[in-house]
This record gives C-alpha cells, structure tokens and sequence, in this order.
C-alpha cells in the first residue's frame, strides 16, 4: 500500500454494545470490527491517525464497554457527552462537520436502544457524503479515493472505488476485532466534550419490550380437498424422524442427498 | 614453591569469586523488589538443603549418593583447603596433622563422587546438557585430585621438596583448573553455579511454605495474585527484569539435569517447550545474549542459537524472535511435573504464567480460541459462552436444592462449568445419586455459580479470574456450609488454595474444600455407602494434575477403588509422576500444535498397564482421554463407577439409622 | 385425460349394481378411467362378490399402502388435476383506478424474486388490500434484468422496470436518483422494502433517510390499528434482535422475511409503467469495479450455510476438498481430522471448535461425538455419510446414506457437475 496522503484521519463511531445472552454491556460486535479495521488501516499506513467516537452517557456500564475498545490498542476514546435518550446523530454529526475527517468507520447497526442501523444513513445524508455498507476490508488510499472490499453474501467481494470523505461501515463480514487487553484499557484516557442534547422524543412513544420467539411459519398446504391437506399434514409429521439409506448403491445415495441439497436450495 | 603458590592461587580465586559473586548479585537485583526474610532464609537453608532438595534429588538414589559425596567433600574440601593451605594451619604442630587428614578424606570423597558423575557423563541420558557440562566431572577430578596430592607434601606423606620442580607446577596447574572451575566458575557462570546460586535460591525461594519446617511441610501451589489496584505494577512478565529478583535468582540455580524435560507432557508431544531450556532462555535474558552456548535439548523444533535477549529487552518478540516464541509459553499445560521433580525447586509454573500474563493483559495476545473464551468468561461467567440461567438445566429432573432457598447445608455441591457439558453431567448425575444415597444434605448454588476463574487465570488473564473469584466469594459468603464438594480438581484448587489471598475484610476466603473422591471415601469409611462387588476388567486409575501434584491427593480415589472392589493396575507414571492429560492451563483452547497429542500418550500408558478401563476424578481428563480416537479403554469417573456399584446399605434396613457410624463389618464383607 | 370430470349416473348406478348385466364390464370400463389395470372387484363363480385388495388403494406418503374407503379410489393423478384446477380458479385481479399505491423495491438476487421478496409483495398486499372497495395498487419497481415472467402471480399490479445499465452492480446513487422520481411523480402512500443486507436494508434507508422520513426497520408483523395515522402498527425488531418494538406503521416499512404470508390465490395485472423525469447522474462517488474471486474455503464456518465436514472416515481428502469446491460448500472438520492434521484447527466443528449454524450440514464419515452434535445443533438439515449404520451422527441426521463414503461423493460430485453443466448450456 502506497502511504499517499501522510497523516491520514480514520473516525470510528463505537457504541455501547450489548451481550446477546447476558445483556451485559460489551464492545459492539460490528463496532469493534470496525475499529479493528481502523488499526489494521493504520499499521499499514503509517501516520493514521484513529478518533474513536463515542455519543452517550458516561457511566460504569458504558465505561466498561468503551474500555472494551480502548484495549484493542487505543491511547483515547472522544466521549460526546449526553444524556440517556439521546439522539446520537445529532451530536456526532456536529462533531463530524467541525473535525472533517476523511474516512469514517461505522457499525451497522447498535446492540442496544433502537438498533434501526440508520446511523450511519442519517450521518451520510446530513454530511451529504457517499456511503458504503458491508466493508470487508480497505485496499488502498490514494488521491482522496478509497479502494475497498465490500462483503457480498456467501463470503463473497466487491471492489469499490470511493470518493472520499466517505462513511463506511462495517457488519459481521469484516474481520474480527482483536483481544482487547486489560492493560491498555485501563490507561486509555476519555476526551469528554459535551454534546447537543436532542432528545429521541419519537422512541420514547414506543413500546418496546424483550423480543418474543417468532411463530415458525406453518407449510400452509393450499389443496382442494381434505384428503390432499391431510395427506400434506401426514407426509410432514412423517420427516421427522431420519430417513437412513443403508444398502443403497452410491449413486442412489447420491440422488437422495442431491434431492435433499435442492430441495434446501444451497446449490448455487 | 607450593607452599607460596597455593595462598596465592586459593585467595585471588577466592577474590576473582567475589567480584564475581557481587556482579552476579547484580544480575539478579534488576529483578522487581520481593520482600523475603534475608537472615530467616539464610538460617533456614541448610536445612532445606538437606532435607527438602534431597528429598527430591533422592528419587535417583545413585545420583543422591554421588551428589552427596562430591558435594559434601567439595564442600569441607573447600573450607578445609582454606584453613590448611590458604593460612597456612596446615604447618602448625597441633592443627595440621587433623585438618590434613580431613582434607584429604574429603576431597577423597569428593573424587570418589566425582568418578561416579563422570560414570554417568559417559554415555549421559538426552535430557542431560552437554557442553561446559562434559568437562565438569574432569574439574571435579582435577581439583578434587589436585588438592588430594598437594596436601600430602603438607602431611608429611611425601617429601617436601616434591613442592617444588616440574611435578609441582604440574599440580599447580591441575589445582588452578580445579580452582578455575570450582571456585571462579562458581559466581563466573560455569556449571558449578548452580551451588552458589542454588543455596541462595534456597534460602530466598518465593514460596518459603513449600519447605517442610519443623511442623512439616505444606504444599504451596496457587499462584500469587496480581495486585491490580496499583496502576504503576508491570501486568505479569514482559521483560526478563519484571521478574522479581528472587524468581531470577531460581532460574540461575537451574543445574540443567534435565529431569522437567524428562517428564514434561508438552515437550514429549513435540510441543514447542522444554522446561529446562525455558529456564536457561530466562537466564541467556538475564544477563543478555543468545542462547548459542546452550548445549542441551532444546524446544521442539525451535533451533537453538536464533533467539537472544537482554534483561529490559521484551521476552517475547513484538515482531519476530526474542528470547522466547509465545508458542512456547502456551504449550504449557501446568501440570507441574516439572516443579515436581526439579531437584533445585524452580518454579517454572510461575514463571510461565507471569509471562503469559503479560501477553494476555498487556498485549492481548491469548492464542487461537484463548480471547474468545475470555470474552465468554466476562460476558457469560462461563468459558463456553453459554446462557449462565442455563447452568442448571441438566439437573431439571434431580429437584436439587438451591443455597438460595436453604441458606445453609453441610455439604455445598460445587458443580464447575461441567454442568455446561453433556459428559461431565453424567459425572454430576452420578455424584448427585451417590450424595442422595448416603443422605448427604447437600445443596448447590444453582445458576449464582460461576466459573472458578482457573482457566482465565492460567491463560494470564488475572483481571478476568480476580473478578469471577470476588463474585464466587460474595456469593459463597451469604451461605452457611461446612464443606464445599466438588468433582472438578480444578475448582477444587482454585476454591481451595487460591481465593484465600483474595479475601476482604469480613468476608473470609478459605474454605474446606473436598475433591469427591476424597468425600466418598469419607462416606464409604463412615459406612453410609455399601458397594456391590466389581465384576468389570481391569481397571487403572489416572491422577489428575490438579488433584494430585497440586493438591497430594493421591490416596482417596485409590481407597474408593479399592472400596469398590477393584483391584488397581497403576500405570507405569502414575501418583506425583502422574502424566499429564493436556487438558490443564488452558492447553486445549491455546492448542499449540505438535507432533502428537498429550492424550493420545497417557491412552497409551493406559494401554501398556492393561487395563480396560480408566478411572479418572476430573471433568478435564474426561474429556480430553475420551477423545483419544480407537482407544483401547473406556473413561469412567469415579463417581460413575461408585453410582453404578451402589447397593442399600444394609444398615439402613437393619437399624434404620443411616447417620450411624457403621461397622467396618460391612465394608468388609462387601470387599 | 380430459380436465372436466363428467358423471354418468347410469354407469355409475350399474356399477354400484352388482345383479345388472352390464356389471361387470361397466366396472372395468370405470377402472380403466380411474387408472387402476386389473378388476378390483367382480362376481365370483358362486354368486358371492370377490374383491381384490391388491388391485385398490395407493401408495401412501410414508410408503405405506393406503386403501381409501370413500369412493374416491386413487393415487396421486386426481391430485394433480386437482391442484391444475385450482391453479385455473386463481382470481384474476385488474386494479384499473388503484386508491393509492404501495411501492415495494424487491433485491431480486440473481434476476429472481426470493422468498422474502415475495414474502414483502404479500405485505404490500395486506396493505394495498385493506379497503375491499376500494383498492391500492402494488408497484413493483425493478432495477436491471429480471428472469420472473409471472410477475402478476406474485401478487404485483403494476411494474415499473428500470432496465438501464447504470443501475447494475452497486449502484445505490443512481437507484436512489431513480427512487426520488418515483416519489415525486407517483408519491405511494407505502414504500415497503426487504430488510436484507446489501439489498433493500441499504437502499429502503438512503431513500427515506433522503425523504427525510424514519422508517420502521426490521418489521416482522402488522395489525390494523385505528389509533395509527396510517391506520396500521406494526412490530420491529430492535437492538440487534433482542427488543420487540411497537410502533404505528410510517410509510417508509422495512420488513424481515415472513412479514406476510406470499400471494398466491389471486393474479394480478402486472402492467407496464414508465414514467417521465428519470435523469440518472453519471456522477457518482461510488464505482463499482466488479466482484472479486473469493475461495468459498474461505468464508467463516459460523456464517456458512453449506458446510461439508470430514472425519475420521474421510480416506481421500484430495477427492473431499474437490467435493467442497464443486458442492460450493464450505470446508468443516471433526476434531480428530483436525487433530491429525488434514483440515486446521479454524475448520473445526463442535463444542471446543465452532459452533455452526448451516441450513446444511453434509457430514462424511463423523462419527458424531457429543461434543460434535452439540456444536451442529443448530444446523437445519444434517446429512450423514457413514459406514457404520449404528453411529450418533446417523441417528441425527435427516438424511443418513450408509456406505463407502469416497465413492457416494464422487457419484453426487459427478451429478452436480453434470446438472451444472446442463445449466450453463441452457443459460
């Protein structure tokens, strides 16, 4: 890689992140990705430079998990101070119009609160910068254009050329964050500025509760008589158990599992 | 001329020695400060020279004789050489003929020993170090022989003026090799180092409890805490001068005998570690350089001569070589062999913690599945990252009864992360029926439990195991329970030898914890468990690192084996020389790759005893044995086999007093 | 056969009449028509009604002979004619003066409506639908070629196809320019589109986002609701999956697969629409350079939804991975074929490896140890090649072959080939 532009500039936007089991307040998932994208970026280009950007409340919860980053390798963490309920656009767009960095790294969408994954759209669109999804993995920087690798589903790529500054965010296909150590988390320090507080007035009108297990959708059976609904219903019931195929010549064996790979449609 | 030559050779060796002494103390005073006694140590030396370094260098009843005699008359040799030539006591009337004659039976003695080392020098075992360590035996010789014949002109027993001329400066010659060796070699860095830096090791050992006393010795095994209250402390083991300078001092006492080498699991599966090279690597970093001069094994597939460092450089490399590869580190399983056998009582275990604390808490560096077990241990309490609600599940239909609902019971079930695993709950289920059979009131924390924080704290991570063993002694503080019952060694160590240190005021941290051997036994002794007879195979029982060299279990899964009838085939290494499973420190999660597996070794240990059957008492080595592909034995553990053996006691149906203790009758007749 | 079921009462009657004349001839005659070859029933020699048991019933979907008692004797070709009647009864539907329209964007992965996809169309037609009396109309907006032809079975009233070679690839501003002049020229009371990655979750929030509009993200259920401006609410799912958020339906909707049951009783019109003032810009800060070739061996065990494993019967590994590569499946393992070293350790399944969660997991010669079943518990299908008929793994799987497991993968290795083939040809 080509060190273009010395002294480059990479945002990363992390949130507080949520275990899915537990709860428990952790690094975001995407985010973390995203910020493991940034120090890769940066130790092939020497001279970048990492602002990892955080709008929210500063409390134990949230400390742990921005310290979660913090022990990736980072020496700080830009904290935009507001209070619970915020809208974290606001403030980061402000923040982002005054600091003007090049790239901006992003989660998809977060682990706790909404989690619409419009952050990164509504940031676009107020900067009115061009936006990728999906970044697998930054080729190059060269002239103001990013050179990257957008994750198409099946583990494949697209390479896209992108005019920057730019926002880019980062979903499970990107590469995985690194461990995050204890030490360097504990001597991070937090830039805490305060920020606009712009209250999400529409999601408190909500009602959210904890996710019920969706209904698994019924084979429903269109048939014109009783005798063909039942016969769907019996033939049904009748999959549950295994079917096992002994004595069988290999390629009948391999007919069945052909059927069976169709019928699930993964042969692409 | 022997007479003048001799002062003078002995004083300036001894002067050379000194500056050498203090510029080796030097060395090991860039370690970090550690508060030992100094005189307490020293006082306290020479017995744990004699009866605790001996109690292990006599396992090798040969070498014990031979290292007796060599050292023992190096030792009076050397004083005796002092008064007799150095000031000159030799020539006095009434001294002389006394101290010559000692003189000369010690350094005899000492020749004689050092003709046996030489014995074993001819054709020395691969775990022994070559190099400056071939010549030793000769040193021992030429000083030994040396200082022999010059006494004699002393004694009278040759003319004196043998003292001088050509066969004079002969044994001058021969004198000051012995001396070079022996005495500027001492503090020079020569084999015969390990003496001098051996007995201050002694005396300033890190863990002054492992040294019997006149009350007797314990065993100390937990590792030590970090204080992670104070910002300003290193995080573990980065460079070789964050060891604190008694552990330094440790690695330079290593006589390179090669015996960890000998026994340690990793190195036998071709892993890249080998204990004793790992120590020298500690010392070539110690006082800076390569590790070119090293003449012994060295770690699998790792060539000797790449690798080099200084004491404030970093052990392992941020890019590339450094002293030691992180695969090394990793390979251990801390199954302790090695300590167990090192006749110079160095910690390797420690050691090798302190550094992969450094890579795990400083650099974030836990290898393979190591960083996602950690995170699953923080977000979850459990190393599987399953849901911790969930903890209890298999036990749906057994209706036990929860700490939380009975506040106190005798017996606190300790069920470790096995109740995450579908094998190891088969353990429990059968530990749960033993339990009921004996009416034990027992009772389990249920889903307040969690992980011990052993594996965390094995793989460095010592913020990660701190926060889980607070949590564990919050909970276990709200309960009254007499005992804690576990069928995980792990635990069992952890819970037992390790939260102590951790307690905070008002809230005590030491429990009697009991592995389930141990407790069945004391059922089984108690009579409030009978056993049909045993009607298997052949049956070899396996000591888990954890339970046996960790905490000198070795008896009570033995005697319930015997309760039940079975008559034990031992293995080949078995009780404290038990081989390791690979399941210990975090080796299956760091998974550094060798030549073969640990398990598939000690299947086949099981194989050569012949047995069919392996008991074992410990979740890890469950695991780790029944995945050995084609293997010639079943897995059982101990609870498994007493649960299937289980008969009513009769005294249940002839008293109706269970509690009672039994008559040994009973046991008898089952037997 | 003809389609059209015509009685005849009179034969019907000499059939039912064992004493008439004509009885037995009547019978065959029927039998014939019915499909069955040889006489199920006929007048014994002494007068007494014979009846052949072999000559009735059908085969049954468990392999079981079935013998239906209600008259209506047969095996599947009733069925099928059944299933082409009602295939005719579909109501055809022609919204002339739709009330309002619904827009749907569907991704149309490889020229072709997926399942959620058509999934969002029945949305969109719950919500075009909600005034019998008067109807909103479904607009399905198309970006590049297409393989649907029945694009009105699907529940589509009007398609508004932008076949342009700008829009193909990643081209969210063009799509997004192309969008702005759907809203401004045909303003739809919904736009509704699939929240899938890189498909209409990216592009359903640069429009609305655009608009200037919150949509409701993740939406997996409506329900009337009077109380809603749009007399609609719906359910979300909210913080990565774990939150259930209620809210009234806005107009910008995107919804999660099985938001809504397909169409399928009624055909729509599926008529043309072109409209005026699409002036796609050329200049765009996003270029699109095409797809890169990536090894499938490559993608993460955990997100594969195809997952080939070899074990401890896996002989030939070169003929395995060879499999995998035609199979298109990405490669796991069994601990102890990682353990002797044919596949690494990131390959392996199970417990102390990677949990998988594949539609389909094709294991070949795994045993199936506790720990192997535990981490493929939340595979959808398992199918299982073994030589031993009594192993764990075969008692899991849905679909268990017993044999030799080389030669079973070179036959379905050969099959694919061949079926590819085919395909290419067609294509």
């Amino acid at each position: 890689m080509q060190p273009e532009q010395q002294g480059l500039e990479v945002a990363v936007l992390v949130s507080v992140g949520r275990h899915p089991i537990t709860g428990r307040a952790r690094r975001a998932e995407q985010d973390a990705r995203g910020v493991e994208l940034a120090l890769t970026l940066a130790s092939e280009l020497p001279g970048t430079r990492i602002n990892v950007l955080h709008a929210g409340q500063q409390d134990i919860n949230s400390e742990v998990a921005l310290r979660g980053y913090l022990g990736m390798g980072l020496n700080s963490l830009t904290l935009l101070e507001q209070p619970e309920g915020s809208d974290a656009i606001a403030a980061l767009a402000a923040y982002l119009t005054k600091a003007l960095p090049p790239l901006v790294l992003t989660g998809t969408r977060a682990e706790c609160g909404e989690g619409s994954g419009l952050l990164p759209y509504a940031l676009a669109e107020r900067l009115g910068w061009p936006l990728v999804n999906g970044l697998a993995a930054v080729e190059t920087i060269e002239n103001g254009v990013v050179t990257l690798l957008q994750a198409l589903p099946r583990g494949q790529r697209r390479r896209l050329k992108v005019r920057l500054p730019a926002i880019v965010s980062v979903d499970e296909a990107g590469p995985v964050a690194r461990q995050s150590a204890f030490g360097p988390a504990r001597r991070a320090k937090f830039i805490v500025t305060s920020a606009i507080h712009e209250p999400d007035r529409e999601l408190t009108q909500w009602h959210l509760a904890p996710a019920r297990k969706r209904p698994k959708r019924l084979k429903i059976v269109k048939a014109a008589s009783a005798r063909d609904r039942f016969k769907a219903a019996a033939s049904k019931a009748g999959g549950k158990s295994g079917q096992v195929l002994s004595d069988v010549t290999p390629e009948q064996g391999a007919v069945a599992i052909l059927k069976l790979l169709e019928e699930e449609d993964v042969l692409r | 001329m022997l007479e003048t030559l001799l002062p003078i050779l002995i004083f300036s060796a001894l002067a050379l020695a000194a500056l050498g002494a203090s510029r080796r103390v030097r060395l090991w005073r860039q370690g970090r400060p550690s508060s030992v006694p100094i005189l307490k140590g020293l006082a306290a030396m020479p017995r744990r020279y004699l009866v605790d370094l001996h109690h292990v260098v006599g396992r090798d009843k040969v070498m014990s004789n031979t290292h007796v005699a060599t050292a023992g008359g190096f030792v009076a040799a050397a004083v005796l050489m002092i008064l007799v030539h150095g000031l000159g006591l030799g020539s006095s009337e009434s001294m002389g003929p006394i101290l010559g004659g000692l003189l000369l039976a010690a350094s005899a003695a000492m020749f004689v020993g050092s003709r046996f080392v030489a014995r074993r020098r001819r054709n020395p075992p691969a775990r022994l170090s070559r190099g400056p360590w071939m010549r030793l035996p000769r040193s021992l010789m030429a000083f030994s022989g040396g200082v022999f014949l010059a006494t004699l002109p002393t004694l009278g027993l040759l003319p004196d003026d043998f003292g001088s001329g050509v066969l004079a400066l002969m044994l001058a010659a021969v004198v000051v090799w012995g001396l070079g060796e022996m005495v500027f070699g001492m503090t020079w860095g020569g084999p015969m180092k390990h003496a001098f830096a051996g007995a201050l090791h002694l005396a300033f050992h890190r863990r002054p409890e492992r040294f019997s006393s006149k009350q007797g010795g314990r065993r100390s095994t937990g590792l030590k805490a970090l204080d992670l209250d104070d910002e300003t402390a290193p995080l573990g083991v980065g460079t070789p001068s964050d060891f604190t300078w008694n552990q330094l001092l440790g690695f330079d006492a290593c006589v390179q005998c090669g015996r960890c080498e000998a026994v340690c699991p990793a190195f036998a599966a071709g892993q890249p570690l080998n204990p004793k090279k790992l120590i020298q690597d500690m010392v070539v970093g110690l006082s800076g350089g390569s590790d070119a001069s090293y003449t012994g094994s060295p770690h699998p597939g790792k060539p000797v001569g790449e690798h080099y460092g200084t004491p404030y450089g970093p052990i392992v490399g941020l890019a590339g070589q450094a002293l030691v590869d992180a695969e090394t580190l990793w390979s251990c399983t801390t199954c302790r062999a090695c300590v167990e056998e090192c006749p110079m009582m160095i910690e390797h275990v420690d050691a090798i913690v302190d550094m992969r604390r450094h890579l795990t808490l400083e650099r974030g560096q836990t290898p393979n599945k190591g960083a996602g077990v950690l995170d699953n241990l923080i977000a979850t309490d459990n190393p599987g990252g399953f849901d911790p609600g969930s903890r209890l599940h298999w036990a749906a239909d057994l209706n036990l009864p929860l700490m939380a609902d009975v506040k106190q019971a005798e017996v606190l079930l300790w069920l470790g992360d096995g109740a995450f695993d579908m094998r190891n709950q088969r353990t429990l289920r059968a530990l749960v029926k033993v339990l009921r059979v004996a009416e034990v009131e027992f009772a389990v924390l249920g889903t307040e439990e969690r992980d011990s924080g052993d594996v965390a704290r094995r793989l460095g991570d010592e913020a990660t195991f701190q926060r889980l063993a607070r949590r564990n002694i919050a909970t276990l503080s709200k309960y009254r329970f007499q005992r804690i019952v576990t069928c995980d060694p792990h635990s069992f160590h952890v819970l037992g030898n390790e939260y102590g240190e951790l307690a905070e005021p008002g809230i005590p941290a030491q429990y009697e914890v009991r592995h389930h051997s141990t407790f069945i036994a004391e059922l089984y002794d108690a009579g409030r468990l009978a056993f049909a007879p045993w009607k298997g195979g052949r049956v070899t029982y396996h000591d888990p690192c954890y339970l046996g060299r960790y905490n000198g279990e070795y008896e009570a899964p033995r005697r319930v084996l015997k309760a039940l009838g079975i008559e034990l085939k031992e293995m080949e290494r078995s009780g404290f020389r038990s081989r390791c499973c690979g399941g210990g420190g975090g080796a299956p999660i760091t998974d550094i790759p060798g030549e073969r597996r640990i398990p598939d070794m000690r299947m086949n240990d099981v194989k050569e005893s012949g047995a069919g059957l392996v008991a074992v008492g410990c979740p890890q080595c469950t695991a780790m044995l029944e995945g050995v592909v084609d293997a010639s034995a079943e897995v059982r553990d101990i609870a498994e086999l007493v649960a299937d053996a289980l008969v009513e006691p009769p005294s249940v149906n002839a008293t109706g007093s269970p509690r009672e203790p039994v008559v040994k009758a009973t046991a008898e007749e089952v037997l | 056969m003809s389609e059209i079921r015509r009685r005849d009462p009179r034969r019907e009657w000499i059939a039912r009449n064992r004493l008439h004349p004509e009885h037995a001839s009547v019978l065959a005659a029927l039998d014939g028509i019915e499909g069955g070859g040889a006489t199920s029933e006929w007048l014994g020699p002494s007068g007494v009604i014979r009846k052949n048991p072999r000559a009735v019933g059908f085969i049954g979907p468990s392999g079981i002979k079935r013998i239906d008692r209600s008259g209506l004797q047969s095996g599947s070709q009733p069925t099928v004619s059944a299933m082409a009647v009602s295939g005719d009864s579909r109501r055809a539907v022609n919204i002339a003066e739709p009330a309002f329209l619904v827009a749907v964007v569907p991704d149309l992965i490889g020229g072709r409506l997926s399942a959620h996809d058509k999934d969002m169309l029945g949305l969109a037609r719950r919500l075009a639908d909600v005034d019998v009396g008067r109807p909103g109309a479904v607009v399905a907006i198309l970006f590049c070629e297409h393989k649907e032809e029945a694009l009105g079975e699907v529940g589509i009233d009007k398609v508004l196809h932008f076949n342009e070679a700008i829009y193909a690839g990643f081209a969210p501003e063009v799509r997004l320019a192309a969008l702005t002049t759907v809203e401004r020229e045909l303003a739809p009371r919904y736009w509704l589109f699939p929240d899938s990655p890189l498909g209409g979750a990216d592009l359903g929030r640069r429009l609305a986002l655009r608009l200037n509009e919150r949509p409701a993200t993740g939406v997996w259920q409506i329900e009337a609701d009077n109380e809603a401006l749009l007399g609609w609410r719906c359910t979300a799912r909210g913080a990565a999956g774990s939150l259930d958020i209620q809210r009234p339906l806005p107009r910008f909707v995107l919804a999660l697969a099985e938001c809504a049951e397909p169409v399928d009783e009624t055909r729509h019109a599926a008529e043309r629409l072109s409209i005026a003032g699409v002036t796609p810009t050329t200049l765009s800060r996003i270029e699109d350079l095409g797809q890169v070739a990536v090894d499938p061996a490559g993608v993460a065990l955990a997100e594969a939804e195809f997952i080939l494993s070899g074990g401890n019967g896996v002989k030939n590994w070169d003929a395995f991975h060879h499999a995998a590569k035609v199979l298109g499946a990405t490669e796991g393992a069994s601990r102890v074929a990682v353990d002797d070293g044919f596949m690494t350790r990131d390959r392996q399944v199970g417990a102390t490896g990677t949990w998988v969660t594949a539609r389909v997991y094709l294991a070949v010669g795994i045993s199936g140890a506790i720990q192997h079943l535990q981490g493929i518990q939340r595979c959808d299908k398992v199918v299982a090649i073994n030589l031993d008929p009594g192993c764990d793994m075969i008692k899991r799987a849905d679909l268990a072959v017993i044999g030799d497991s080389a030669e079973i993968l070179a036959a379905l290795v050969g099959m694919v080939e061949q079926r590819r083939g085919g395909q290419r040809d067609a294509a």
